[in-house]
Formats: C-alpha cells, sequence, structure tokens
C-alpha cells in the first residue's frame, strides 16, 4: 500500500512537470478535436499524429499519445450526443440515449454526466493499473516462452470472441495478420520471407503503414460511398453541470459501468468497444422503468461513458505489464515506443520506473483536464461539427501523408499505405472485420519468436505446453472460450448485445 | 427520375449491389492470398519441432487461411444470400490518386506543391466538391502543415524543390 502512494508520487512527479503537463494537456486536446471529427476514430488518430511526437523524449511522447487517446474517446462520445453519430465505436451506445437528451434541450447535461462519469471511471482505472502493476509484472516475469505463447493463444482467442461479426472470419483475419508479420526478414535465419524480392519490405512492414492504410485510408473510402446526413442538433447546449437529482441518479451507473468497463478492458479484443454495451444493457436489465431507455435516459449516457473511460484505460495494463498489446490502438502504442526505443514489457517498470508510473500519473491528470478543458469548448466541437466531409477527408489525406513520410522519410511507404488502403477497403467489403489482422499482425512477431525459444528449450517437444501449468491453464481457458463461443445460447446473447 | 421497381428489395439504395455472393467472394479472396502467400514461401524451410524454421508459420497460417476460404465459399454456395454492396470506383480512383501523386512529387518537388496535388486530387472524389471553396481551402492547409510540420516540428521533409535551393 505505502508502495503504490511512493510509486504514486513518483509518478505524479513525473507528469507533473511544466512541460509533460503541458503535452498532456496538448495531446488530450489534439485528440478531442480530432475524435470530434466524425468518421477518425482513435487508431488513425493516433497513426496520423506519431510524427509530432517524434522530437519529444520518450516519457513526454507516451504521455502525449495517451493523451490523444483517451482525447479522442471523448470527442467521440461528444459527436454522438450532438450529432447522432458515434464519433468513434466505443461511442455506439451513447447515441442512444444522449441524443434523445440533446434533442430534449438537456444536451449539455449529457455533456457534463459523460464528462463527469468518464473522469470517476478514470481515477478508478488509474488506481486500478497502479495497484495491478506490480503483482502482474512479477507474475510476467515467472513466464517461460510457452506460457507466453499460450498467453497470446488466449488473447488472440478473446479478441475473436468479443470481436463484432462472424468467428471464422475473424479468426481469419488473425491469421492473416500473422502471415503479414512474418514477410520480411527472418530474425533468426536471415532469409527473406515473402518480399517477393522487393527490397523495400525486406525490413518488414512497418506497423504505422498498416494501421493507417487499413483504419484511416480505408474508412475515407468506406466514408464517402455512403453520405450521412448529419443533424446537428440546433437547440440550446443548455446547462452543462448536471443537478443533485441527476447526479444522484447516474452515480450507482457510474460506478458499475466503471466495473464493467475495467474487466472488459483488460481481456484482450475489443474491452473498450465491448465495455459500453454491456454497461448499456445491464443498466436497462435492472432499472425500474426500462422503456425510458431510448427516450433520453441519463443512465443510458452515465454507464456506458464510464465504461468506455475506464476500459481505454485498463488496456494499458496488459502492455505495461506483459508487453502484450490487448487491441489495435494499444498495437499502436507499442508501435510509439519501439520508435522511440522502448521495449515493452516487465522491465518497464523496473528499469523505467519514472516512464512507468509518469505515464500512469498521466492518465489520471489527463481525465482531470479533459473534464476542465470539455466542458468550456464544446462551443468550438459543436462548430467543428458542421465542417462538411468534402473539406475534412482531403485534409485527413494529407496530414496521413505527410505522416507515413515522416516516419521513415520514404515516399515508398506512402505507396505501400495506399495499397493497404485498397486491401482494408476490400476486406470491409468482404465482410470482414480489420482489427483482428492488426492485432494478429503485432502479435504474429512475437508469438513466433516465443514458440521458436519454447521449442528450442524444450528440446522440440510440443508437451511443453501441457507440463508447463500455467501454459496449460491458459490453453484449457482458450479452448473453453472457443467452445462457449460455438453454444448456441452464448452466441445468441453475443449476437444481441451488438445488435441492440 | 427512376421508377423503382417494388419487387427489388434493395432498390432505392444509392448504391447498387453487385450481383455477387459475399461469402465466396470473401473464400476465393482468402484462398487466392493463400496461395500466393504458400507460393512465396516454397522455398523457405519449416525445419523441425527442435528448430523451427523460417518457414513454419508462414506455411502454417497460409494453410490455415486457405482453409476459412474454402469453408466460407462453401457457406456462401449453400444458403448464405448474401450479396456485395457496390463499389465506389470514384472514391478509389481519386483517393489512390492522390496518395499516389503525394508519394511521387514530395521528393522532387517538396511538400508545398505534393500537399496542394494531393488535396485537389482527392478532392475529385466527393461530387459535392465546390471548386473555390477547395481551393481555398487547399492553399490554408498547406499553410498551416507547413508551420505545422516544417516551423513547429522541423520534420526532414522537403519544402520546395531543391532546384531552387531549398
Amino acid at each position: 500500500m505505502w508502495d503504490l502512494i511512493t510509486n504514486l508520487q513518483l509518478g505524479l512527479s513525473v507528469a507533473g512537470s511544466l512541460k509533460n503537463m503541458g503535452l498532456c494537456f496538448l495531446g488530450c486536446l489534439i485528440g478531442t478535436l480530432i475524435g470530434v471529427l466524425p468518421g477518425v476514430g482513435p487508431i488513425a488518430t493516433i497513426a496520423m499524429l506519431l510524427p509530432l511526437t517524434f522530437g519529444l523524449d520518450p516519457v513526454g511522447a507516451l504521455i502525449m499519445l495517451a493523451g490523444i487517446y483517451y482525447g479522442a474517446q471523448y470527442g467521440g462520445s461528444t459527436t454522438a450526443i450532438l450529432v447522432n453519430i458515434p464519433g468513434e465505436a466505443t461511442a455506439v451506445v451513447t447515441v442512444l440515449d444522449g441524443h434523445q437528451m440533446a434533442k430534449q434541450g438537456r444536451a449539455g447535461i449529457a455533456l457534463g454526466i459523460a464528462a463527469i462519469g468518464s473522469f470517476i471511471a478514470g481515477t478508478i482505472a488509474t488506481i486500478i493499473i497502479a495497484a495491478a502493476a506490480k503483482p502482474l509484472t512479477t507474475l510476467a516475469l515467472l513466464f517461460g516462452p510457452a506460457d507466453y505463447f499460450a498467453l497470446m493463444v488466449l488473447g488472440l482467442m478473446f479478441a475473436v470472441v468479443l470481436a463484432r461479426g462472424s468467428v471464422p472470419k475473424a479468426i481469419a483475419m488473425i491469421f492473416f495478420g500473422i502471415l503479414l508479420s512474418t514477410v520480411g526478414t527472418d530474425i533468426e535465419t536471415g532469409e527473406e520471407r515473402l518480399t517477393f524480392g522487393w527490397m523495400e519490405i525486406a525490413d518488414g512492414i512497418d506497423f504505422a503503414v498498416i494501421a493507417m492504410g487499413m483504419f484511416g485510408f480505408a474508412e475515407i473510402l468506406r466514408n464517402l460511398e455512403h453520405k450521412e446526413a448529419r443533424a446537428v442538433v440546433s437547440a440550446k447546449i443548455g446547462r452543462l453541470l448536471p443537478n443533485m437529482a441527476d447526479l444522484k441518479v447516474s452515480l450507482a451507473p457510474i460506478l458499475r459501468g466503471t466495473a464493467i468497463g475495467s474487466i472488459l478492458g483488460f481481456l484482450p479484443g475489443n474491452g473498450a468497444v465491448l465495455g459500453p454495451f454491456a454497461s448499456y444493457s445491464t443498466e436497462k436489465k435492472i432499472a425500474k422503468d426500462p422503456s425510458r431507455f431510448g427516450r433520453g435516459a441519463i443512465e443510458g449516457v452515465a454507464g456506458p461513458e464510464s465504461a468506455n473511460n475506464a476500459g481505454a484505460q485498463t488496456a494499458f495494463i496488459p502492455l505495461l505489464t506483459l508487453g502484450i498489446p490487448p487491441n489495435a490502438v494499444m498495437a499502436l502504442m507499442i508501435g510509439a515506443m519501439t520508435i522511440h526505443g522502448i521495449v515493452p514489457g516487465p522491465q518497464i517498470i523496473t528499469k523505467q520506473p519514472e516512464l512507468f508510473w509518469g505515464m500512469i500519473a498521466s492518465m489520471w491528470i489527463g481525465n482531470l483536464m479533459l473534464l476542465i478543458i470539455n466542458l468550456p469548448l464544446i462551443g468550438i466541437w459543436v462548430r467543428l461539427l458542421q465542417v462538411p466531409y468534402r473539406l475534412m477527408f482531403p485534409a485527413i489525406i494529407i496530414f496521413c501523408c505527410i505522416g507515413i513520410y515522416s516516419i521513415n522519410n520514404s515516399p515508398t511507404e506512402v505507396l505501400l499505405t495506399a495499397a493497404f488502403g485498397l486491401f482494408g477497403y476490400l476486406l470491409i467489403k468482404l465482410g470482414f472485420e480489420v482489427a483482428p489482422l492488426l492485432l494478429g499482425f503485432v502479435l504474429g512477431r512475437l508469438m513466433e519468436e516465443k514458440l521458436r525459444q519454447a521449442m528450442v528449450i524444450s528440446r522440440g517437444s510440443l508437451w511443453t505446453f501441457i507440463d508447463r501449468p500455467v501454459s496449460l491453464a491458459l490453453l484449457v481457458l482458450t479452448l473453453v472460450i472457443l467452445v462457449a463461443s460455438a453454444l448456441p445460447a452464448i452466441r445468441k446473447s453475443r449476437e444481441t448485445v451488438f445488435t441492440e | 427520375m427512376v421508377v423503382e421497381d417494388p419487387a427489388e428489395p434493395s432498390a432505392g439504395k444509392r448504391e447498387r449491389s453487385l450481383n455477387l455472393n459475399l461469402e465466396v467472394c470473401a473464400g476465393i479472396f482468402l484462398i487466392a492470398a493463400a496461395a500466393a502467400a504458400y507460393y512465396a514461401a516454397l522455398p523457405l524451410d519449416a525445419g523441425s519441432m527442435s528448430g523451427v524454421g523460417s518457414g513454419l508459420l508462414p506455411k502454417a497460417t497460409s494453410l490455415g487461411l486457405a482453409g476459412f476460404g474454402v469453408y466460407l465459399a462453401l457457406l456462401g454456395l449453400w444458403g448464405s444470400p448474401e450479396r456485395i454492396d457496390g463499389f465506389s470506383f470514384r472514391g478509389i480512383i481519386f483517393v489512390l490518386g492522390a496518395i499516389v501523386a503525394f508519394a511521387a512529387t514530395v521528393r522532387p518537388f517538396g511538400l508545398l506543391v505534393a500537399g496542394p496535388i494531393a488535396m485537389l486530387i482527392s478532392s475529385m472524389a466527393d461530387p459535392d466538391t465546390r471548386p473555390l471553396e477547395i481551393l481555398l481551402f487547399t492553399a490554408c492547409m498547406t499553410a498551416a502543415c507547413y508551420l505545422l510540420f516544417k516551423v513547429v516540428l522541423h520534420l526532414p521533409i522537403p519544402v520546395l524543390p531543391p532546384l531552387l535551393g531549398y
């Protein structure tokens, strides 16, 4: 306990420096700004803004990126409430009641409760991360290669089950991602793999290239297909601060949402996306009068918004303690860490405590900042929403192009990104989700490495996965999840969660 | 004025549906990708269990991918009636064209040329684009990008053609 406090103190002293506070503020602001724009999710936002952090020291860069991340999350909710379009996937449920509240002239209160709920959830999640960090890193150091491999298999299985859409298609995308991760020079033998003799990809495909192509450009292509009708609420935003009655009704949903979101966010897959859905259906189930939901119930905003923010933060736990990204955004964070020369994993906490605790403390500071900057800036966000898409997408394209070019100063990578844009668009058209592919791509290299190490240690015996209790437990769990997801009852409830 | 055929349920949708079975196409796509990957992985040695070679993972995953391809194709052939939505070719041509143009011009001509070219080409992807508006917007965005990436962040991206001495 005492440890926790001293650690957080260290973190606060790092994150509280004027420079890092400034970066955190800037990150939150830019993140919200871009998150507000519909059609640009957090993945594209972070990929696009990666070059902004090149000149910074690693701590500052990660603090700023984290700020961009939860800023984008929060911006997405603003769009959901005011325009009836979720700025990104985690805000889909907020649309249901948030926009109804806005139509009734309670937009300000909806935004206010979303911000307050997010802040409470963020505070609790920060404490959870801080408390879980030490034990988990200790555990991680006991993990052998076989256990790591099993853990990643489990993670990918979770990602499949928690993703939307068809399970076989999601697994296929993970295979595709792993396959893409093998492109380039083999680390052990030095052989070129799957490059088709093309020198430019001999070092492998850059993660940012895939992320930007499939989440930036492919999204633009999809958005251009159908013009959305944007109905910005023209009614008054109204009072921003909820009154006591509103707060009283919302407190329990906020806490429940935080609990649900924290657990789901920690799990691999779409934790931050699933959390709000789960929270919404919970609130609806236990409400005295469920018919109010969908007609502007404040619980329907408070719960999911808290779950979304809690999940967004606890998703950092596997990344920071085990070095395994639980979702695509965290995968991008790994990319950012590698650019700054940090190897993610259990050694961060002992070798770079300032980085680790500074980042955690900055999350809490960032949440506070979001609360402070967003409420007065809502007027600006509303005006921003009136920027038509015909102007937005050329701006996104130029930013992405400059961003990709700057990573390695390579025009070829810009071309490659365009190719992945087309590839991503094709996959979307064929009914595939691209997020599992990205996760497979990131975990692929790590999995191959761990598999090889495990096989060398066990002298080629596959029994090592079953002999080691940790790995056995993880693999059994994987199997249970796979079987469970195929059971009709669970399949049905999975479908209702997503269609609701 | 187009008269909608009431018998056709998708009539009235802006995008016309291509008459191709979604799952069959998805399956064929996976099989084709897997075949290409497996072919490229042929010379690689899969190794043995105690010394996993460079070829094991590429070969194993492409076989897995092909398996799912076959499964999806069969799924489509038996029952799944879903069709593919129409593609937005206008978007593909101008958006990707803009990116290619940027890649081709950024080194020789610099950001102040490549940026506007990319923006103007991409803007043609949207039929609603207004000429004057996009010209003004492009000028502002180019200036903003110059200030942000060059003046504030000092990224090593060329600004003007090197011939001019920049």
